[in-house]
């Protein structure tokens, strides 16, 4: 649908208050419709299995979208559409996008339920606190990781010459203007030097900043905007929407249902999930990221996400052309071998419902630069060996590896894991020894348990 | 007291079945037959809500019960309170919030969350919004007597306006009159050190224990 026509409904749609937009339209309808369509969780599965349950948490979300619209949070009016505009949008989603350029360039697509299509990976640091000094140095890691498609979310950089940043003031432009270069310079050095870069600098208009063919982000470099909980879009994902698309950025869409919130349980945040799918869509989104939050646990692998998560893809991917991924964060960390249990227990779950690849990231990262390329490279692996798995073969799996940590997903007790500096040698940016025996016994571990790795 | 507690039972169905107006209607029943108002806030109201709490907690109910079930409490409650200050009389509250999202950051729900089960515990909560400037911030705390001042940030870029509200209360020479409280997706008890918040709470429920604990013995 044109950016244009949605940008006007932000300034002429029905006025409503935040609260009345949350709670008359989308719980109310949520919890309704969630009934009629006899969507529900049974409280023990991990994957769903159910396709015709999926199909009604498609027809579910797409009538809850229907009778909520978006909500402009800052001109508090309701941007609503016809079922005719909706219908027509989808029909024109599409089901491949280009990313990257020359040699470096790269496609993601639609996958179905159970594709034996590799997923598409998306991975870096996931928008953890980086330090200036190494930006660029755990970055060009990252990028070295064959397996990785797409280096994703470089990093925040909260401060600059050991400056913290206010997102709104000039040094956050600057900021922003380095984290294009040093995005660029890392991705160069890794010998990748056209490699698409999702780029997520700051929560603000600023971000605009880091855009230059030469030294930053390009046009060929999907670019993240992020929906507020739920169904809700602000002045400045606005603004930065309104200039990427012009630019010709592929758009990166994501959004975070929150379980326990205005859907409900997993089943209800399930449906909600399926209307913002298509809201990313509508609003122009070419790639949409599904983020469960979780009113208990800030992670994603607890088993209502792992649930969640596998409904509302499988839900996208038999009923739309969406190119779905799924964010994977995790409440170990880097360096601990729970972190790599957790993001391969929803990565068994996201990618045998059709689902591509985005993360992995703790949850509560420790500090700065809590992250690992290695690890990155594990969770690509195992995204690709689940490719071929069914969803009956990837259950057990997840339930065995849910059993490793099920009780150590409090993000205090969880283990705190270690910084890229610690995990890695930074004269030949390789793997320190014990960093590597982590990767080792956690691959062999889910080799053991049936997970086709080579 | 056989009406009391009937009256009592239709309080706490009020709550449990998320109805306003039978939490107003019960609220008026007990101000009719002249029962004891702050027994009738306790027991009508302020322990079926902390059941709801707990229940929310649990994930028994989610987030739009509980916002239902503190909407019919705060209806009740306002009749009973009404009726207590034309007799002088005055509900303790365990202290005084004012609380909202710092500047630059839009997030309401975990926010609103926290406010919501303080109030449900006892604590009169002024919640503030989204989207504030430290100066709007003090001014309420100032205007609303407050006790504490509760500071949400949902963005690890939008945090930095926490340390500037508990600095700018060291500037004026308030920070000692409030008791500073700080949470947040990327808020740590490291962060909250670092500027001189006076306390960090991880979530909504964690709030109000570390409240309670800081606030023992004045009530208000």
């Amino acid at each position: 649908m044109n950016f244009k026509e949605i940008a006007k409904r932000c300034e002429t749609g029905p006025l409503t208050e935040s609260k009345d937009f949350l709670m008359k339209s989308v719980a109310a309808n949520a919890m309704k419709l969630t009934k009629e369509y006899e969507v529900s969780w049974d409280g023990k599965t991990f994957v769903n299995l159910d396709d015709e349950m999926a199909d009604r948490c498609w027809q579910a979300g797409k009538e809850l979208f229907l009778k909520t619209g978006i909500y402009s949070m800052n001109s508090t009016r309701v941007i609503e559409f016809s079922e005719e505009e909706v219908e027509e949008s989808l029909r024109f989603v599409q089901p491949q996008l280009a990313m990257g350029a020359g040699k470096d360039r790269v496609v993601a697509h639609h996958r179905q339920v159970e594709d034996s299509r590799k997923p598409f990976v998306f991975c870096g640091p996931f928008n953890a606190n980086v330090h200036e000094e190494m930006f660029v140095r755990l970055n060009e890691a990252f990028s070295r990781e064959k397996l990785v498609d797409c280096l994703f979310f470089p990093g925040y950089l909260n401060e600059v010459d050991g400056q913290l940043i206010r997102p709104t003031s000039a040094l956050a432009t600057r900021m922003a203007i380095l984290y294009g270069q040093w995005s660029r310079e890392a991705v160069r050095r890794a010998g990748r030097p056209d490699m698409a870069i999702a780029g997520h600098a700051v929560m603000a208009p600023s971000e605009i900043a880091c855009t230059n063919e030469e030294w930053g982000l390009r046009s060929t470099d999907p670019r993240a905007i992020v929906l507020i909980s739920e169904l809700q879009v602000d002045d400045v994902s606005m603004t930065r929407l309104a200039y990427y698309q012009a630019y010709g950025c592929p758009i990166y869409m994501a959004f975070t249902p929150l379980i326990g919130g205005y859907g409900g349980n997993p089943a209800g945040t399930a449906v909600v999930a399926v209307a913002s799918f298509i809201a990313s869509a509508m609003l122009g989104g070419e790639v949409v990221h599904i983020g469960p939050q979780h009113m208990n646990y800030k992670q994603q692998t607890n088993q209502h996400s792992l649930f969640l998560s596998s409904l509302a893809n499988q839900a996208i991917a038999r009923n739309s052309n969406i190119i779905a991924t799924t964010s994977h964060t995790t409440s170990g960390r880097p360096g601990d071998p729970q972190y790599a249990r957790e993001f391969s227990a929803l990565a068994l779950a996201s990618v045998t419902s059709g689902s591509n690849v985005s993360g992995p990231r703790p949850a509560e990262p420790l500090g700065f630069n809590n992250v690992s390329p290695l690890m990155g490279r594990l969770f690509a692996e195992v995204a690709h060996a689940a490719a071929g798995l069914s969803r009956e073969a990837a259950t057990p799996i997840v339930e065995a590896l849910y059993e490793t940590y099920k009780d150590k997903m409090d993000l205090e007790n969880a283990p705190k894991g270690e910084p890229f500096e610690d995990l890695y040698d930074l004269t030949t940016l390789e793997p320190t020894a014990e960093h590597q025996a982590v990767y080792d016994q956690v691959k062999g571990e889910l080799v053991r348990l049936g997970v086709p790795l080579h | 007291m056989p009406d009391a507690e009937r009256i009592y039972e239709a309080m706490k169905k009020s709550i449990e079945t998320y109805d306003s107006d039978a939490a107003v209607a019960a609220a008026e029943e007990a101000v009719a037959a002249g029962l004891d108002l702050l027994e009738a806030v306790e027991v009508g109201f302020a322990n079926p809500i902390r059941e709801l709490g707990e229940s929310f907690h649990r994930m028994e109910i989610f987030l739009p019960e509980l916002t239902m079930g503190a909407d019919a409490m705060k209806a009740g409650v306002d009749v009973l309170e009404r009726a207590l200050d034309e007799s002088g009389g005055k509900i303790e509250k365990k202290a005084v919030v004012v609380i909202g999202t710092v500047e630059g950051d839009i997030h309401d729900i975990g926010k609103s969350v926290v406010a919501t089960l303080l109030h449900a515990n006892g604590y009169q909560v002024h919640d503030l919004g989204i989207d504030l400037p430290a100066t709007r911030i003090i001014e309420a705390a100032e205007s609303h007597s407050a006790d504490v001042i509760a500071l949400s940030a949902l963005l690890s870029t939008t945090m930095l306006y926490q340390r500037d509200v508990v600095e700018l209360l060291q500037n004026k020479g308030l920070k000692d009159k409030y008791y500073v409280l700080v949470g947040g997706a990327p808020v740590t008890q490291a962060w909250a050190d670092e500027i001189g918040a006076d306390g960090f709470a991880h979530d909504a429920f964690d709030a109000v224990q570390v409240l309670d604990k800081a606030m023992e013995g004045r009530a208000k």
